[in-house]
């Protein structure tokens, strides 16, 4: 599914990942559309934008989840605004391109997305590192807050000065696969931190009455 | 004072002539208590309806605005110091040594407050020892038992206490507006950079993207398309960083201006703020090793520098995938006398207390990691 709020780029996208041998089950040009559709064709990937009509790629990611939590989010951005992509990575995106990545590397992008494994650039991993920084700088941190092991700081400095996986697994002497499963654990736990917060919110504010899951 | 929009003092100015008001009275007051003592009492009423005449004149062209300014002011300490010379005319000198100088301090005063309102507490306190001097000359010698004759004190007191609230009120007021331009100029900024993601970077990706696939001349163009989208994207994106924040400058902001098609910075999502000099000098040696990467890792390499802020210290990593330096070209290099980069990248590390390391090797690039502690 392609979430877009530009028609050409939507069409463009979709015509692309046609030519790629993927099936383009649906496309939306907004988050209410996009949260329709994925209920009802559940799709195995979306390829969001990170600025729609009515709301951001954050805010459509986290509900697209919610009606559809077997889809995996790629966010494909014109942009390279931080927070944005920050949001959208708490808010369950597995991946992050820009643009001006070509057709190949979409297909890549979206290929690798579809397997669960995570689609990230060093700018991705620059900030996931910062804010894992962050949360730990936070007095008020407690259990259950997330942090990092220190070989998933490693490997997470590593991506955010450009080493490629291959790299990165030479110099630590690790599969390339453990490597992979190293930056993505990085992401789901700040997923997973990001949806405990969400529910100790909802509970405080007695907003705890039905929210889909 | 230049009038730009409505002067910030306007309330002590409207308060300053209540108090004009009050002292007026009590002039009035003292004259008719007094008057009978005086040598001249018909030249005293004259000069006391100068007096109420001058203060409404005064008092109309300060809450106006036409009076607010250096000449307005210094008529008035020459009126209040002409009206308290003319004590000699009008009073004998004993009595002069015995009371407080016609037309009473508290209406003198007056004249220390204008001074206070426009200029500030050194006008103002100036103001009050030019009062002072006329009254000490109308004594005839210079009192300096301030617990029996607290007059100048107050003088100075008042002259100081209005001027800085006159100067706070003028500062407070410009932060105000500062502040008020800075968010206006910053809603600009955000919503021009929507109106570009949408429209012109979306296009510009979209034109690059399609052209490669069509190839031939096609492909030149859409090279150049991609070219300016990046660049495009990198403007709109460091013009919304705003690197001073007072005394603190963000680094990354200063740092994500090197961003370039060949340059990746990563950064934490918030800012990471240093000493405005600290800051400065961490950047000057970040891009000496950027530099020294681009121009020295060959023409396909890439650079990738990494902002770290762990709470006590803050890294820059700048890693380049080039040729690397192999081991003994540094002590070759050293030896030509061609280190000056490197040296100089460890001279500022060191003067800022922090460190810089560097590895290399044949076909593994070049890192720098300079580190900063915080204070």
């Amino acid at each position: 599914m392609v979430v877009d709020d530009h028609p050409i780029w939507r069409d463009a996208v979709a015509r692309d990942l046609a030519e790629d041998g993927f099936t383009v089950v649906a496309t939306a040009d907004g988050m209410a559309a996009a949260r329709r559709r994925a209920a009802v064709v559940q799709p195995d990937v979306v390829v969001m934008d990170m600025r729609l009509a009515d709301g951001d790629g954050a805010q459509a990611t986290a509900e697209v989840i919610a009606v559809s939590p077997s889809s995996r989010i790629l966010v494909l951005s014109a942009s390279d605004e931080r927070e944005d992509v920050l949001e959208a990575v708490k808010a369950g995106a597995t991946g992050y391109l820009v643009k001006s990545a070509s057709k190949q590397e979409l297909g890549a992008a979206v290929r690798a997305t579809a397997e669960g494994r995570a689609v990230f650039t060093p700018g991705l991993a620059g900030l996931v590192l910062g804010e894992y920084r962050r949360i730990a700088q936070n007095p008020g941190a407690g259990p259950g807050t997330p942090s990092l092991t220190e070989r998933e700081t490693e490997v997470l400095r590593y991506v955010a000065k450009g080493l490629t996986a291959k790299q990165i697994a030479a110099s630590l002497s690790l599969s390339h696969r453990t490597v992979e499963n190293h930056v993505q654990a990085t992401f789901r736990k700040l997923q997973v931190a990001n949806r405990v917060e969400l529910a100790r919110y909802a509970i405080e504010h007695g907003l705890d009455t039905p929210i889909a899951e | 004072m230049p009038a730009e929009g409505p002067d910030p003092a306007t309330p002590l100015w409207r308060a300053a002539q209540v108090f004009r008001l009050l002292s007026c009275i009590y002039a009035l007051g003292f004259q008719i208590a007094i008057n009978a003592d005086l040598e001249r009492p018909t030249a005293a009423w004259l000069l006391l309806g100068l007096l109420l005449g001058w203060s409404a004149v005064c008092a109309v062209a300060y809450l106006h605005g036409f009076g607010r300014r250096p000449a307005w002011v210094l008529a008035e300490i020459v009126v209040v110091v002409a009206l308290i010379l003319s004590t000699e005319l009008v009073a004998s000198d004993q009595w002069a040594l015995d009371n407080q100088s016609w037309p009473t301090t508290l209406w003198a005063t007056n004249a220390t407050i204008s001074a206070a309102i426009l200029a500030g507490p050194i006008a103002g306190m100036l103001g009050g020892v030019v009062v002072m001097i006329a009254s000490t000359l109308v004594k005839g010698f210079i009192n300096y038992d301030l617990g029996r004759n607290a007059t100048i004190v107050i003088e100075l007191a008042v002259g100081l206490a209005i001027g800085m609230a006159a100067q706070t009120a003028r500062r407070a007021h410009a932060e105000l507006e500062q502040a008020a331009r800075l968010a206006a100029s910053h809603q600009e900024r955000e919503r021009l950079s929507r109106h570009v993601h949408d429209g012109a970077i979306q296009v510009l990706a979209l034109v690059s993207r399609r052209g490669r696939e069509i190839g031939g001349e096609t492909a030149e163009l859409a090279e150049l398309a991609g070219e300016q989208e990046r660049a495009l994207r990198r403007l709109v994106s460091s013009a919304d960083a705003e690197p001073r924040a007072g005394e603190m400058t963000d680094l990354g902001a200063l740092l994500v201006r090197r961003a370039s098609d060949r340059v990746s910075v990563s950064l934490p999502a918030d800012p990471v703020l240093l000493d405005a000099n600290v800051a400065d000098e961490l950047y000057a040696a970040a891009v000496n090793a950027l530099d020294n990467a681009v121009s020295h890792a060959g023409p396909d390499a890439h650079a990738y520098v990494l902002l770290e802020d762990l709470g006590d210290a803050v890294t820059v990593s700048i890693r380049d995938d080039g040729v690397g330096i192999a081991d003994g070209r540094l002590d070759e290099a050293a030896r030509e006398g061609r280190i000056g980069i490197a040296k100089s990248i460890v001279g500022r590390m060191n003067w800022l207390g922090g460190s810089a390391k560097l590895n290399t090797g044949p076909e593994c690039g070049t890192e720098w990691e300079l580190t900063v502690p915080r204070r």
